[in-house]
């Protein structure tokens, strides 16, 4: 096995009895862009962090290509980093703020202002050089941060969910321009955030991180069509779950039995069950259909209609199963059912063999 | 309603006169004593019957004045750095520390601005007859510094309580070593806060009377000493010279404060 | 929170503290213990001074003068500064800040100068006792120094700046849709004021007056030249004692009472109303 570029290789911190990241293992290849996702609290920016050497983790190791990190101080580790919170030198012009790695370094004043130069061109900020910090929007602060994080060429960079504090218009915007920045520089970014259609956009693989663990590591599409757990399944898309428990189990496909009896076949499981443990059926929204009409025999459930919701490009049905689960379904604009449902009215919940997955709770 | 100025009606004029008369109250005192020092009354008549310069004249004249003005801007400068910084000392332990207790510590610092300063005047003057310290420079700079220090440290823990840490964090993955973070970029992005910190500090040093009073000797006293036995003696329009030339400094030191806030806005 | 995770790498910072601390404990909390024991060490152990000090008449004039004083100065400060306050907090801010630069004007100018002037403003002979006659209301001139009476006006000029700051910072921070609910209500404009306004902002006035109460308690400059010696105050006992008749052990007894009210007061500020938000 060839030796990952960098690898992160069982980190674990705890605080006290606290747990805040437990034996993370991760190798990722030189120029990926890998995208730790997950909720606030779940453990990817203690690992940022542990990287950046703001924090040493209780056990494990981080190496980059083959060479241990950890007793390396942060300033000499040579990452690049964009935090959250805007982190210009508020006293420095931009110019001299993309310069201040050099400067450090002790680098010449023609090569300086060189590479400064094609840093801020990289941004698009050319000519912004002698701007204050405070006379620039939000988004170019963060654009010239990146250029200070990339001036110095670290192998490595890490974002610390750099656009949360943006708008959703220019939040897009700058996804696109970090986009071609991967392309044109060929860095390796580290890049932490809880929003998923950010991830998605942005990553070649994603790593699902869950109470301090990782959950699943993977492309978008991998991810999506085959969640390794609840809690993947869960977190990306937009997905309903329907409380039951396993009435059958055959190799990896199952039967569940929900609590008024109803039952459904042939639904792909997902980690280790027994006939009689509870189990959620999920269903992706996309390939759920509304009809009139039952499907074949244990591919479809009744439902009950609670509300109804014009939303524009498509109206939400929310629909309540005869147990009493809630779920909703999107209809196209345009859909037959569209315009004539009302409340109460008793419909069909259908679904494409691919969009059902069966997990086992606990 | 209430706090809209144009919606308060008649009220607006009873705030607005208030406001008047008040500052009216402030300020008239200070315009008072500029006038009495250019007023030839030697008893203070006022308006002065006419005007002169022989109070400066006579100030300039006497080398106690003239020496207790610079004893008093040499205390105020040695104060002013040293209580600085001990303040950022002091500060970044309060804002950037992890210790336990960081709470009562600042609490700590700020009691010798909250007890009355007869209190730390009077136990002073007791340690400093034992140490020999009264009457001598040493002992004014340590006496003002210890209740110059809670507002350098309050300026200062401001300033650095409003400047992001993680801008240190972001120079020190640039590559910068935590001390050179800290003098490149944590100090620069508080020079405000330091500024004022050393304005207040000087200013509080030079206009101290009370721990003076007790400090002095006849070979060294500050100028409010100086002012202080004076007035004690007679209420001599010298004094108003004096005053005036004070208020001057004031009112510069002022513009030199309002000047930084302004350039911490920009 | 990044704060508390990068510091914990660099170690605990509390050394920082330590030159502050040092000098402190030095010259401040030793000195102080050292002058609060000899108030029962000296001439012998015992607790005769705080005997002596609580119980003679003299004294009890003394403490007398200085809460009666720090009461009414507090009073008129409180009157006189709220509705300032208030007035500036919503002032056209071109108006409000030459009323602003005005008290800080006499807030940062020398304590003495400003003492001078109103001694010279109060005398006999002084201009407002001449104006007073000039104008028919008097036929003698009023005694207004070396009494109470001008030691009131000159805290009051002094204490003013200090209660009108931090009150302004209150007042601003009071969100005006709350007086626009309160007149959308149906209150009148003294009800408005009365009810919410002034409930609204009582925390910061509270807070302000027990400070002003506090600094006027221990204030030594202003009593000492405009109330003279037959009017004494509590800080001119200690100053006496010590600098006059060297008797330590009385000096340090005042000086403990006087330090036991204000820490108390002090206590009680910080307790019931947040000084944080206050400011």
């Amino acid at each position: 096995m060839t030796t990952p570029f960098l690898h992160i290789n069982g980190i674990r911190k705890t605080y006290g009895p606290v747990v805040a990241s437990d034996h993370v293992e991760l190798a990722i290849s030189e120029g990926e862009f890998m995208t730790f996702l997950g909720p606030s609290g779940s453990g990817k920016s203690t690992t940022l962090y542990i990287l950046a050497g703001f924090q040493d983790p209780t056990a494990g190791d981080i190496k980059l290509r083959g060479q241990s990190i950890l007793s390396t101080p942060s300033h000499k580790r040579n990452i690049g980093m964009v935090f959250q919170r805007y982190t210009l030198f508020p006293h420095l012009s931009v110019g001299e703020n993309v310069a201040f790695p050099l400067r450090v370094r002790r680098m010449g004043q023609s090569e300086i202002a060189e590479k400064v130069k094609r840093a801020l061109a990289l941004v698009r900020l050319d000519g912004f050089e002698d701007r204050m910090p405070a006379k620039m929007s939000g988004g170019q602060q963060q654009r010239v941060a990146l250029a200070r994080a990339l001036v110095y060429d670290p192998p490595v960079l890490l974002m610390d969910e750099p656009l949360s504090a943006l708008d959703k218009k220019l939040r897009e915007e700058i996804q696109v321009e970090i986009r071609r920045i991967h392309q044109e520089t060929g860095v390796t970014i580290l890049y932490v955030t809880h929003d998923q259609e950010e991830a998605l956009r942005l990553s070649d693989r994603i790593a699902i991180f869950n109470k301090g663990k990782i959950e699943q590591v993977g492309t978008g599409p991998e991810l999506y069509a085959n969640p390794a757990t609840h809690f993947v399944a869960d977190f990306i898309g937009d997905s309903a779950f329907l409380s039951g428990e396993l009435a059958g189990v055959q190799g990896n496909r199952a039967a569940l039995r929900f609590a008024n009896g109803q039952k459904v076949v042939d639904i792909p499981l997902h980690g280790a069950g027994r006939q009689g443990q509870a189990a959620d059926l999920m269903l992706r929204p996309e390939r759920v259909e509304l009809s009139a009409e039952a499907g074949a025999e244990g591919a479809s459930l009744p439902v009950t209609v609670q509300d109804i919701t014009f939303l524009g490009n498509c109206t939400a049905v929310a629909a309540r199963t005869d147990w009493g689960d809630a779920m909703t379904v999107r209809l196209n604009f345009g859909h037959p059912l569209a315009g004539r449902l009302a409340r109460g009215d008793r419909l069909h919940v259908r679904w494409s063999p691919e969009a059902a997955h069966a997990f086992v709770r606990g | 309603m209430l706090l809209d100025f144009n919606k308060l009606g008649a009220w607006k004029w009873g705030l607005t006169a208030i406001c008047v008369l008040m500052a009216l109250f402030l300020l008239l005192p200070i315009l008072f004593i500029v006038g009495l020092s250019f007023g030839s009354s030697r008893w203070l008549i006022f308006p002065p019957p006419g005007w002169t310069l022989k109070w400066y004249a006579e100030l300039f004249a006497d080398p106690r004045w003239l020496g207790a003005a610079l004893t008093s801007a040499k205390i105020g400068v040695i104060v002013m750095v040293l209580s600085v910084a001990l303040g950022l000392l002091a500060s970044l332990a309060l804002v950037r520390g992890t210790f336990r207790g960081r709470e009562v510590l600042r609490a700590f610092f700020l009691t010798p601005m909250v007890l009355p300063v007869v209190i730390v005047a009077v136990a002073l003057y007791a340690a400093f007859l034992r140490l020999g310290l009264n009457g001598t420079l040493v002992g004014f700079v340590i006496a003002h510094l210890i209740v110059a220090l809670p507002f350098a440290i309050i300026t200062i823990t401001g300033a650095l309580e409003t400047f992001d840490p993680a801008i240190e964090d972001a120079a020190i993955l640039c590559g910068a070593s935590p001390w050179e973070a800290r003098l490149r970029v944590t100090l620069p992005g508080i020079r405000h806060g330091l500024f004022s910190a050393a304005i207040f500090s000087f200013l509080i040093s030079w206009d101290e009377v009370v721990l003076a009073i007790f400090m002095a000797s006849p070979s060294l006293q500050t100028l409010p000493v100086k002012v202080w036995t004076t007035l004690r003696q007679d209420l001599t329009p010298v004094i108003a010279a004096a005053s005036t030339l004070l208020v001057a400094l004031t009112v510069l030191l002022m513009i030199a404060a309002a000047l930084i806030r302004k350039g911490k806005s920009e | 929170m990044f704060s508390a995770i990068t510091a914990g790498r660099r170690g605990s910072g509390l050394g920082f503290a330590l030159p502050a601390v040092l000098l402190l404990f030095a010259f401040f909390v030793v000195p102080v213990a050292a002058l609060l024991t000899r108030s029962v060490t000296e001439p012998e152990l015992g607790l005769q001074n705080y005997a002596v000090l609580v119980g003679s008449s003299t004294y009890a004039r003394i403490f007398f003068n200085t809460f009666f004083v720090s009461g009414v100065v507090t009073l008129i400060t409180v009157l006189i500064a709220f509705p300032v306050a208030w007035a500036l907090a919503i002032m056209p801010s071109r108006w409000a800040s030459i009323i602003f630069a005005i008290i800080l004007l006499s807030m940062w100018t020398n304590l003495l100068a400003r003492t001078y002037a109103w001694m010279v403003l109060l005398q006999q002979t002084g201009l407002i006792n001449r104006s007073l006659m000039a104008l028919g209301l008097i036929d003698a001139p009023l005694q207004l120094t070396n009494n109470l009476v001008g030691v009131t006006i000159g805290m009051v000029y002094i204490m003013l700046p200090f209660m009108i700051l931090p009150l302004m910072g209150v007042i601003k921070k009071i969100d005006p849709a709350i007086l626009q609910a309160a007149a959308l209500c149906g209150a009148t404009k003294a009800q408005a004021l009365r009810r919410v306004l002034i409930p609204l902002a009582g925390p910061g006035i509270a807070s302000g007056a027990l400070m002003v109460f506090v600094m006027s308690l221990g204030y030594y400059v202003t009593p000492s030249l405009l109330g003279g010696t037959a009017n004494m105050m509590l800080a001119e006992l200690i100053a006496q004692q010590v600098q006059s008749l060297v008797n330590w052990g009385m000096g340090g007894a005042a000086a403990f009472l006087l330090l036991v009210v204000t820490l108390g007061l002090y206590a009680v500020q910080l307790r019931f109303f947040d000084a944080k938000e206050a400011r």
